[in-house]
């Protein structure tokens, strides 16, 4: 095994350039990967059951993907920044930083940065309500013996709560 | 809106992506993607699973206040109402006036965004254009084989949609105009009914019309999910 990681390295001190290509591959993998979704469902865009689909498979696997790449392309840094000069190492440290934000932004859900959830909604009863205006629309749920109004104002922004109504769990959409 | 127990396992549920002027959500526990619209898992483990939906109606708030005095109300997030985050009241109107997204199959029978209450009922569809509703209510209707009734609110503004066959007879409705309120009169025994499809008074009292569920939504939209819809016109 050493003499196998010794051979790579000298074949690799040997090939710069390969290793240099390699490195951007990986690095424009790590970026399609975390990217192409985001492009692909951009809102107000027309979307097609084919662009859904490779949006979620990308998303799916980004996570796994991007730190699978990262270990491998801070390996190829490593090896390139040894013996490298010090503007090839400025472009590696420089490259590194979208790499560590993709890895990162794969984690993310960047939806709930621009319309927050409520994990924790609460409820005013019916008469004690003051922030609604009684022109202002309501999506009402009646369940068993139970009623809530989820205000439209509301729902148009957090587009997702999670409830329970008269015992019967449900997520009001909107 | 739908009930979100699947196989018996409660799901929790993300926004995931918009899709179509509908969202995507994900859910937690699978990392499925679900289509608000239809409340079907269109990828991952869950694919094909299908969404209890769960009855709604769409109303003024001062409607729904009156109908259900003891019901709670969601509030809003401090934190996002300082920061001016929700919609104004007027979100209708500006939202109206936005563009409609290229790819979509465009019928000019009426503006993309007009306002229709799309009803649908064992694989029929009927758009009714809202303000063909202000104009004349009720609507008196058939989907399909179903007999239903559209019925405009006090407000002008909200509709609610029933079977209007009542113990096998098919019922016909006018507005009673005299006075002010709410009157929807059946013409064979001419009880008075409810917003809510209840009736007060009259030989029919305490019968309670079957509820048909209304999508309001914009004419572009509802033509997009349902691409047979027929379009109610006054003729």
């Amino acid at each position: 095994m050493p003499n196998l990681l010794t051979r790579l390295s000298h074949w690799a001190n040997k090939h710069r350039k390969l290793v240099w290509l390699t490195l951007l591959l990986l690095i424009a993998i790590v970026m399609s990967v975390v990217l192409t979704p985001v492009f692909l469902i951009m809102p107000f865009k027309a979307q097609t059951s084919r662009t859904l689909e490779v949006a979620y498979v990308m998303r799916r696997w980004s996570p796994v993907v991007t730190v699978l790449a990262s270990l491998l392309i801070l390996t190829l840094t490593i090896r390139l920044w040894l013996g490298g000069r010090w503007w090839s190492r400025i472009v590696l440290l420089l490259l590194l930083v979208p790499v560590f934000a993709a890895t990162w932004l794969a984690r993310q859900n960047h939806f709930e940065w621009m319309f927050n959830p409520l994990p924790n909604p609460a409820y005013a009863k019916a008469a004690a309500v003051r922030f609604i205006n009684d022109d202002d629309r309501v999506l009402s749920v009646t369940l068993g013996n139970e009623a809530v109004a989820y205000p439209i104002r509301l729902m148009g922004y957090h587009h997702v709560v999670q409830d329970t109504v008269g015992g019967t769990p449900i997520v009001a959409t909107y | 809106m739908w009930e979100s127990t699947v196989d018996g396992r409660v799901l929790h549920f993300h926004l995931a992506g918009i899709n179509n002027q509908n969202f995507i959500m994900r859910d937690e526990e699978t990392g499925s993607w679900w289509q608000q619209v239809s409340g079907k898992a269109i990828h991952g483990p869950l694919q094909g699973h299908q969404l209890k939906s769960v009855f709604h109606d769409e109303v003024s708030f001062a409607i729904w206040k009156r109908e259900q005095p003891q019901g709670r109300v969601l509030k809003p997030d401090d934190r996002i109402a300082t920061a001016n985050k929700y919609e104004k009241p007027n979100w209708e109107e500006q939202v109206g006036k936005m563009r409609v997204v290229e790819g979509t199959d465009v019928d000019k029978r009426i503006e993309p965004r007009a306002l229709v209450i799309g009803v649908a009922v064992d694989g029929k569809s009927v758009a009714y254009p809202l303000s063909v509703l202000q104009q004349q209510s009720p609507i008196i209707d058939m989907v399909g084989s179903t007999a239903i009734v559209l019925a405009l609110g006090e407000d002008r503004r909200s509709v609610r949609a029933f079977e209007r066959t009542v113990e096998g007879r098919r019922l016909e409705f006018f507005q009673k105009t005299d006075g002010g309120g709410f009157q929807l009169v059946d013409a064979e025994t001419g009880s008075t009914w409810s917003f809510e499809g209840k009736a007060t008074t009259g030989p029919l009292a305490g019968k309670q019309l079957k509820k048909v569920f209304v999508l309001e939504d914009y004419w572009f939209d509802w033509r997009l999910y349902h691409p047979d819809t027929r379009l109610y016109d006054l003729k």
